[in-house]
């Protein structure tokens, strides 16, 4: 057996990819946190407010794809630790990159699938003033792959049990829902604020969405994209960091 | 390789690939697994201590030693789960470290748990692993059907894993290795909490598979399978390799401890002390309800208890004449006691450890 061509790599990571969707999409972790969680923050911060639809339906897309993206590699990296079921990808012909990047695109599938049934029934429940699909449809996908790549992130930590990674996890994801204009508008919010939304991904996706529904960039849309690329490289280079410490380490 | 089924052949490499591959393995022509100075540190523990060995092509090679000693530990390294943080290994060639995609390609590996994915079927299971190491579509469901047929497990192959026995998963996790064809096989404690069918068949179906010519890696802590199965075997203890050689000329080398083993109808607690005092006696192990006595002339020690029997009155209902046992080896050369299984039947005499042959 040769050196493997990328599109060999890209092959094996999507046999990955679609080994996690047939394992994981369905437990209970992956519910929990995935759907559950964010439709009931939603939910509890949106009943009895009296909210305009273009503020809502962004606010609804941006939890679902942040939630549900960064779920699935906590569930499934820490049970396959476990079981040892890790150590097939470490011991077969495939890079750690390409591993990474099938276990990521898991993330990504489930995030945009939940968020955009999330945000078609959003739209029918509050509607929306206007659609522009391209850009809505790429944040989300942009926003699938960074927050799954932040889970993958945590998940790359050597623990054995997706409650171990969620835990610390919950810890950074629950306070960046709170610094990233969700629940305040980023133009409510003083200068240090902003700042400090600046440096939240979920920020950028919030934004994203805004413009792809008839509001306004806070940031600009060159800079969410860029922001949202350079979290999504940072995420990606510290799970393989992570993974190449712990193949030294054990 | 074929596996006593069709699995497909390699594809012929490109003329000047072939050349270079030649060079390259020149010097280390035959060798499936090079070691050298292979170390691991956990912090400040050092858990293999730079040890270095060769495998031939098509040999079953066993590592031997108890728990902690380095076995699974090394075993990661040369399967590139685990990075060395010193020295090196070859696969057919490959650097583990360098080459690990190369190296990989040419490997299966079956560890010491069952690391099948539950949720899924059997043939889910080999397909995935088909795919993993990217074998093509039709020789990938050609592969899978002739090892789930191989392992008896072809009639169940649309079952979910969760419902098979432990042995079953054993089977279903050495036909997932086997799947890319490979050309070394590294199985760590493949037997291990297993009823005795599921290891006689196990133990049948390496064999085979050695036969046919796959080189085969055993660690193991159970020093009659490593007998039964390995052309050679490597003693490990305390991350150091103590000796590597055939498990006969092991033995060989420990011709001095012999044994003769006795047990009488009715015995007191005084007839140790007597059987102790007993000339040509170095040393004696009480075993149940057999007493063992150590020595390197086993015809003067057998002539004293017959002569001691009669004297007490004592009626012996066996003796037996024992050769060095590759425990005593591992003994001798560790200064450790190796695990014991639990007996679970007159069967497993050939299967639990420190069964010895009355070779005299």
């Amino acid at each position: 057996m040769g050196r493997a061509s990328i599109w060999d790599e890209l092959q094996r990571a999507w046999a990955i990819t679609v080994k996690d969707m047939r394992i994981y999409y369905l437990r209970p972790a992956s519910i929990m946190f995935g759907i559950l969680f964010p439709l009931t923050l939603f939910l509890s911060f949106t009943v009895g407010r009296n909210m305009p639809p273009e503020r809502l339906v962004p606010i609804l897309a941006a939890q679902t794809v942040f939630w549900a993206s960064s779920s699935i590699g906590p569930v499934a990296i820490p049970l396959e630790r476990r079981l040892k079921t890790f150590d097939r990808y470490l011991s077969a012909p495939i890079s750690l990159t390409s591993v990474l990047f099938g276990k990521i695109l898991a993330g990504v599938i489930y995030g945009l699938a939940v968020s955009t049934l999330s945000l078609a029934v959003g739209i029918a429940i509050y509607g929306a003033s206007k659609i522009n699909i391209p850009i809505i449809m790429f944040s989300l996908a942009l926003s699938s792959l960074g927050f799954s790549a932040f889970g993958i992130m945590f998940a790359s930590i050597p623990w054995e049990s997706p409650g171990e990674v969620m835990m610390p996890m919950n810890f950074v994801r629950i306070p960046l829902l709170f610094i990233s204009g969700l629940f305040i508008p980023l133009e409510n919010l003083p200068m240090l604020g902003q700042a400090v939304a600046f440096i939240s991904p979920l920020t950028h996706t919030l934004d994203l969405l805004k413009l792809g529904l008839g509001s306004n960039s806070f940031f600009g849309i060159a800079t969410n994209i860029s922001m949202l690329i350079l979290f999504t490289t940072l995420f990606i280079g510290m799970s393989t960091l992570f993974h190449r410490k712990t193949m030294k380490k054990e | 390789m074929t596996y006593g089924m069709t699995l497909g052949h390699d594809e012929i490499p490109h003329i000047d690939t072939f050349i270079y591959m030649s060079m390259l393995h020149s010097s280390n022509m035959g060798k499936a697994i090079i070691a050298r100075g292979l170390t691991k540190y956990y912090g400040d523990l050092l858990a293999v201590d730079h040890i270095s060995f060769d495998v031939e092509e098509g040999e079953f090679f066993g590592f031997l030693g108890p728990n902690g000693a380095g076995k699974t530990t090394t075993i990661r390294m040369l399967t590139g789960v685990s990075m060395p943080s010193e020295g090196s290994a070859t696969i057919m060639g490959f650097d583990i470290v360098k080459q690990p995609v190369e190296a990989k390609g040419l490997m299966g590996i079956v560890p010491d748990i069952s690391n099948v994915y539950e949720e899924l079927t059997a043939w889910d299971n080999l397909i995935f692993t088909g795919k993993l190491y990217g074998v093509p579509k039709a020789k990938r469901e050609e592969r899978a059907a002739g090892l789930l047929r191989l392992f008896n497990l072809y009639e169940r192959r649309g079952e979910r894993i969760r419902g098979f026995s432990r042995g079953m998963k054993r089977k279903v996790c050495i036909a997932m290795a086997l799947m890319n064809d490979s050309k070394v096989l590294f199985l760590d404690e493949p037997t291990s909490g297993l009823d005795v069918d599921s290891v006689l068949e196990i133990r049948r179906l390496v064999r085979e598979l050695n036969r046919d010519g796959l080189t085969i890696f055993l660690t193991t802590h159970n020093l009659e399978e490593a007998s039964q199965l390995c052309d050679r075997i490597a003693i490990i203890n305390r991350g150091k390799i103590v000796a590597i050689d055939t498990p006969e000329r092991l033995r060989h080398v420990m011709r001095g401890v012999q044994s003769v083993e006795v047990a009488f109808k009715a015995a007191s607690k005084d007839v140790e002390e007597g059987l102790k005092a007993l000339r040509g006696v170095s040393s004696l192990q009480k075993l149940g309800d057999k007493y063992r006595l150590y020595t390197d002339d086993p015809s003067t020690v057998l002539q004293e208890v017959f002569t001691y029997s009669k004297m007490v009155g004592l009626t012996p209902i066996s003796i037996n004449t024992l050769g060095p046992s590759l425990e005593d080896v591992f003994l001798k050369l560790t200064g450790r006691e190796m695990e014991r299984e639990i007996p679970r039947g007159p069967e497993m005499d050939g299967i639990r450890m420190g069964r010895r042959g009355g070779d005299g």
